[in-house]
């Protein structure tokens, strides 16, 4: 399945997202807007490997990534990519509610 | 001999601005250059993007060929930026340098006190805004972006001499038609330039002047204004070439 998110965090950036997942797992993922993070081909480097975590754990995994590469966020947290990722699956399954 | 290097580059087309800017990264990187302020302006008017932003959602790409704006992504984070009328700057520091330390937030609030001088120069009394905004009267005036590469920070920044919201969100995507007139009031209320403060036209010659002065106040002084060495040129001309004009990095996200 696929879906997209785009909203504004609380105390962040813009934030759009874009997944593809497929029995509970990511298939792919592009995380993209007006945060920084440092360095930035590390950030780069762990949203690649998103690509087979499970959708429901998201936020950790991208946690242990970034976290694994030294990576600094400003304007966006591995939280709010887990809630965004939670909410393009509820609006994949509720598509009234719009993702 | 001041402690910084002083570049005034005049208006030039966006790779090659952001090529040299990385330029001087890589000159101060090697120690081949001592810390750089640069001076700056875009020729033709040009969009920058975050790092981190999708080109495609940002960018109205058929409106800027129509209009002749080019379009770049930056090595920095943050925002989509439309420059037109505006006097950009870029800092290349050591992280060892007492402006790099105290973290990310800290670094900011040091560079853009040079930034906040040169608009005191001018008349405009502006503030820091975390995390990486200057304001005046409680509207925008510059925004600015960092990043740090191999044990150097880079930070540029905007400066809003004067703003034409119509031709920035001709070229910028917004939501929907519908919503464009809404957006264009709300930034209306939020963003503010130079013209607007003191209420006539400050040119990019003018506002040099003052930034030199501001950011030499802010810094312990500057050094004679000079040029980029003939490495650092052909290094921008190299980067502008295979990075920045190029589909590759412009459409990598």
């Amino acid at each position: 399945m696929k879906g997209s998110y785009v909203g504004k965090p609380s105390r962040g950036k813009l934030l759009r997202m874009d997944m593809e997942w497929e029995d509970g797992l990511v298939v792919q993922i592009s995380i993209r807007g007006d945060f920084f993070a440092h360095p930035e081909n590390a950030f780069d480097e762990a949203e690649a490997a998103l690509a087979g975590a499970r959708v429901a754990e998201l936020g950790d995994v991208f946690e242990r990534e970034l976290s694994a590469r030294g990576v600094t966020l400003f304007g966006l947290t591995p939280v709010d990519v887990g809630a965004a990722a939670a909410t393009i699956v509820v609006g994949a399954h509720n598509p009234d509610n719009g993702a | 001999m001041a402690e910084f290097r002083y570049l005034e580059t005049g208006a030039a087309r966006a790779s090659f601005n952001m090529g040299l800017d990385e330029a001087v990264l890589e000159s101060v990187t090697s120690g081949a250059a001592k810390p750089t302020l640069r001076l700056y302006a875009w020729k033709p008017a040009a969009v920058s993007l975050g790092y981190f932003q999708g080109v495609r959602d940002e960018v109205d790409l058929d409106a800027c060929a129509a209009l002749g704006v080019d379009v770049v992504r930056r090595l920095t984070g943050g925002g989509a930026v439309y420059h037109a009328d505006e006097l950009t700057y870029s800092v290349v520091v050591p992280e060892s340098h007492p402006l790099a330390r105290g973290g990310i937030l800290e670094s900011y609030r040091s560079i853009c006190a040079g930034v906040i001088a040169g608009l005191e120069e001018l008349g405009v009394r502006a503030q820091f805004a975390p995390l990486n905004d200057i304001v005046s009267n409680g509207k925008k005036l510059s925004g600015n972006a960092q990043t740090r590469k191999h044990g150097c920070l880079l930070q540029h920044g905007t400066v809003l001499l004067g703003v034409d919201l119509d031709a920035m969100f001709t070229v910028l995507r917004v939501p929907s038609e519908k919503l464009r007139g809404k957006l264009i009031a709300d930034v209306r209320a939020r963003v503010s330039s130079v013209r607007s403060e003191l209420g006539r036209t400050i040119p990019y010659e003018e506002a040099v002047v003052a930034f030199e002065r501001g950011f030499g106040a802010a810094f312990g002084g500057l050094d004679d204004k000079t040029s980029p060495t003939p490495e650092e040129l052909s290094s921008a001309d190299l980067h502008a070439a295979d990075r920045f004009e190029s589909e590759a990095w412009t459409f990598k996200r």
